[in-house]
């Protein structure tokens, strides 16, 4: 069965069972597509959803396929930056993994998660990598620019520009991949390029 | 007695009240340092002593137990907002100000020190979120997954609302006052949070521009330095970070007001869409009472405990409390107790004499001045508004 077929039958099931009855079969069915699209769908939360609100906002939600859609819409019509592509997972994802059937407490969406494909582009070697400002400008933009403000000048998020942070392109790195404190960690979202990049922008700041 | 004397001593009063509730408070169980210097952030102790729902921007309920104190501190009084407080320095004294503007004789600006040459008002009032509850309500619906605790009573100083709008000389026309506090989304394109309450309600003597909370100066998570507080109704209506006042002759325009924080005006069977229906703001409370101990889980030994909880309704008074011990199907009164003030919770007591070992379900529902009784359940509606079904604790006997 292709994958957009199984996703028609799958809405079908859902749509058909409701909230009360879902079998034990096709909860497995539900878990089988929630794991499978667990890396790229987690990410996007990271990168799409956390920037205005933590992850346990969604993770506390079980609702029905529609209003799934119905928010993952209300929150592309308030600027979340979701294409088209990203929303239809996202809906999949989330339908699946939290769906009124669901119990309270879910295992970890997926243990592989950190070792999961970056979504823009491929990890580079493990040498340095040399940073290109202008590329930095517009990746910051997009992911950061939300918490750290526009000019990386501070908002929610530190201000970056001139910050302490920036004399240790090691730490910088490990920060932006594993989190700190409210930072989610974006591991699974920027390549190693993308942090160099951004690296690279800060710098010249 | 002058306005001073009368202030420090309601100060001293509340200081009782707090300590006197706290007693209780330890008595049953641990509780650290509820009276803790005013912390103008989120401090991690301050996280510890909360549930919290969802970390960023911060939204967290109060353990029930905490209620056994009459006041609810304001260290463990439950924190809700959109977008998170505004940077502490877009509401220090030097930078804030309230501006009102709309209908009325041309645009008027208050500082903070302003609003305190102004007659002060002091009015204990449960302030509850719109949502309390909502994680009970079947089938589920979205939002913040609030429990019991997205309520509190606290004692709220301020100024009458209306004395501010008539230094600022409402003209013809006005219906609606809009409010507008100093937060704001991360992103621009989400809907800023602005809401209006009737003309009626604003220029009710109860309804306060609050700028201090048990005593203290509101704090940062609370909507520092001024907060709407409309005494009866739901938590939507009380802006925090207040800046801005418009009178006008229509309510707010926007998401929030347009949109959310409504439910239908006719009962929806649960689940349904309510596309069609007629959609109305969520004002007034509804009565309600919580069991703050035993806590859901707790062992009590056979022999006499004392039940003890808080009943509160929206522009009436609690006449009557009652619980449960056979799934509502007899109910015993229980006693009302303590403080008995318009808008803030009574405290109650009930003597459960348990002969016999085996787990046991409590169930209280409380009935007000209008005759509304708490029901099973609340009606559904999409939204998940205004839960106030029995409240239930389970706890095991032993002997």
């Amino acid at each position: 069965m292709t994958g957009s077929r199984r996703s028609i039958m799958l809405s079908l099931i859902i749509g058909l069972v409701g909230f009360a009855a879902i079998t034990a079969a096709q909860e497995d069915d539900l878990a089988t597509v929630s794991t499978a699209l667990a890396p790229r769908a987690e990410a996007l939360i990271i990168a799409r959803c956390a920037v205005c609100h933590s992850q346990d906002l969604i993770v506390q939600q079980r609702l029905p396929r529609e209003r799934w859609i119905a928010t993952v819409e209300k929150m592309t019509h308030w600027g979340a930056e979701i294409s088209n592509g990203e929303a239809d997972l996202l809906m999949r994802y989330l339908s699946a993994r939290y769906h009124p059937g669901a119990p309270d407490q879910l295992p970890p969406p997926d243990s592989e998660l950190r070792k999961a494909e970056p979504l823009t582009q491929k990890p580079g070697a493990d040498g340095p990598l040399t940073g290109v400002a202008t590329r930095g400008a517009g990746i910051f933009e997009h992911n950061c620019q939300a918490c750290h403000g526009a000019g990386a000048v501070g908002g929610m998020g530190p201000k970056l520009v001139k910050s302490p942070i920036l004399k240790h392109e090691e730490s910088f790195r490990e920060t932006i991949v594993h989190g700190r404190g409210a930072m989610p960690a974006w591991g699974p979202v920027l390549s190693r390029q993308d942090i160099a990049d951004i690296y690279a922008w800060l710098l010249v700041r | 007695m002058n306005e001073e004397a009368s202030r420090s001593l309601s100060r001293r009063t509340l200081l009782g009240k707090l300590v006197q509730g706290l007693g209780v408070t330890v008595a049953l169980g641990p509780v650290t340092q509820p009276l803790q210097a005013e912390d103008r952030s989120v401090s991690k102790k301050e996280a510890d002593r909360l549930i919290v729902r969802v970390a960023r921007p911060l939204d967290a309920e109060t353990p029930v137990q905490e209620f056994a104190s009459y006041l609810t501190p304001n260290s463990s009084f439950f924190v809700r907002s959109h977008f998170g407080p505004p940077p502490s320095e877009a509401v220090s004294e030097a930078n804030w100000k309230l501006r009102v503007s709309g209908l009325v004789e041309g645009s008027h600006e208050f500082t903070l020190k302003d609003l305190r040459q102004m007659e002060a008002v002091i009015i204990t009032a449960v302030v509850q979120c719109s949502g309390n509850g909502r994680a009970f309500h079947r089938p589920k619906v979205p939002g913040v997954q609030w429990e019991r605790g997205a309520v509190g009573n606290a004692q709220w100083t301020g100024v009458r609302l209306r004395d501010v709008l008539a230094k600022a000389g409402v003209q013809a026309g006005a219906r609606h006052v809009q409010f507008q506090g100093a937060d704001r989304p991360v992103v621009a394109s989400v809907p800023m949070f602005v809401r209006s309450i009737p003309l009626g309600k604003a220029i009710h003597s109860d309804t306060i521009l609050a700028y201090e909370m048990n005593g203290r100066p509101l704090p940062l998570l609370h909507g520092a330095p001024l907060r709407v507080i409309t005494p009866g109704w739901m938590a939507d209506s009380c802006i925090k970070w207040l800046t801005d006042i418009t009178v006008q002759p229509d309510e707010a325009k926007g998401f929030y007001m347009q949109t959310a924080y409504r439910i239908p005006t006719k009962p929806i069977e649960p689940g349904a869409s309510a596309s069609g229906q007629t959609m109305i703001p969520v004002e007034s409370m509804v009565v309600k009472s919580l069991i703050v101990a035993p806590t859901d889980g707790d062992s009590v030994k056979v022999g006499p405990t004392m039940i003890q909880g808080v009943a509160w309704s929206g522009e009436a008074r609690v006449v009557k409390v009652e619980v449960s011990m056979d799934e509502g199907k007899t109910w015993e009164p229980a006693r009302l107790v303590g403080e008995d003030q318009p808008y803030a919770w009574r405290q109650w007591q009930f003597i459960w004499k348990e002969k016999t070992a085996g787990t046991f379900t409590i169930l209280c529902r409380a009935t007000d001045a209008h005759r509304e009784v708490q029901p099973a359940t609340s009606p559904w509606n999409p939204s998940g508004f205004l839960w106030n079904g029995w409240d239930r604790v389970t706890v095991t006997v032993t002997t």
